[in-house]
């Protein structure tokens, strides 16, 4: 059975687009938890902060197996012995899968972490159904790969509807720019779906171009955040509500 | 939070340095109220305040230091990042 599906001439070059993507998501964790130190009263920062945690985790878990997979270091080496010596021939199959569900549960539990945060009336039922339905997609796609890019690419497409309703009320660029990387992305899912080892790098180059744009709204994000008026202050966000509170 | 960074950034509005009544004014703060912020402020060494004890009451200036410019960045990246996300 193979185990991935990215033709031999693009290995390597997928963990490069892996390491990137989890660069991004860290960036983006770390944003939000530093803003919930900020206001902890704002729990919305905290949840996204675990969200995108969670995808860069996933990331990182599908890295180092692919790493292992591939170079063949350190793990495989130890694993290879234990063959040897136990005669237990799946060891090293065994590695792999536990290394791609955990990249497989991981990134599902952060997008429904993602979507969840504007679903403020899920109950707890509904949450612990959801649960175990990442769970089973994240145990049946060892079997049925493509389980899983579909059930990712469902959820992608509740977090894009989520977040159009939010450009629509608010028509800010920063709302649109995230809404396309989610659409590049959702793409990319689809795109992973087919076996076609074409289709394969595509998906991969696409899912590249989804986090370069959300690196570029993380590095517009703090810069608006530091951008100066003429006369040096900084006041495009606050400064405002006194206004308010005087028409008021 | 609002009012804390409202008052810093006309503080700085005023090249980091305003005189209270005009702070209280700008800020629309009762007297009261704005002393409560202004300690606040203070404690946590957001302001500080050039307290020139020989002069008048109104040439008491409030001052925003590298801590309360810091801390108006940081905010206003949160805002910029809770209007992304629409949080």
């Amino acid at each position: 059975m193979k185990i991935v599906l990215t033709p031999d001439w693009f290995l390597g070059f997928d963990v490069f687009i892996e390491l990137f993507s989890f660069i991004v998501l860290a960036i983006f964790s770390v944003l939000s938890l530093r803003n919930y130190k900020l206001n902890k009263s704002k729990k919305n920062f905290l949840y996204i902060g675990i969200g995108f945690g969670l995808i860069a985790l996933a990331q990182l878990a599908t890295i180092l197996t692919k790493a292992v997979l591939y170079y063949d270091i350190g793990i495989t080496q130890q694993i290879g012995q234990a063959i040897i010596t136990s005669n237990f021939v799946n060891s090293v199959d065994i590695f792999y899968h536990i290394g791609f569900f955990f990249y497989r549960f991981l990134t599902l539990a952060g997008f429904y972490m993602i979507y969840r945060l504007h679903n403020k009336r899920t109950y707890l039922g509904e949450s612990l159904l959801f649960g175990y339905f990442i769970l089973i997609s994240a145990l049946l796609s060892t079997e049925i790969y493509y389980f899983f890019y579909l059930t990712c690419l469902g959820i992608l497409m509740l977090i894009i509807r989520n977040y159009y309703v939010i450009y629509r009320e608010n028509h800010f660029l920063n709302t649109k720019l995230l809404l396309i990387a989610f659409g590049i992305l959702s793409l990319s899912q689809l795109l992973f779906i087919f076996p076609d080892g074409t289709l394969q790098v595509t998906a991969n180059i696409v899912e590249l171009i989804s986090y370069t744009l959300l690196l570029f709204l993380a590095i517009r994000i703090r810069k608006d955040g530091k951008k100066k008026k003429s006369d040096g202050d900084n006041i495009r966000h606050v400064g405002s509500n006194s206004a308010k509170r005087r028409k008021h | 939070m609002e009012i804390i960074s409202d008052m810093l950034a006309v503080i700085l509005q005023k090249g980091g340095s305003i005189k209270p009544t005009h702070l209280m004014y700008k800020a629309n703060l009762s007297h009261k109220q704005m002393k409560g912020y202004l300690d606040e402020l203070e404690k946590k060494e957001l302001i500080s305040k050039n307290d020139d004890k020989k002069d008048f009451k109104e040439k008491i200036s409030i001052k925003i230091t590298n801590n309360g410019r810091t801390f108006l960045y940081k905010y206003s990246e949160m805002k910029q990042f809770e209007k992304t996300f629409g949080l």
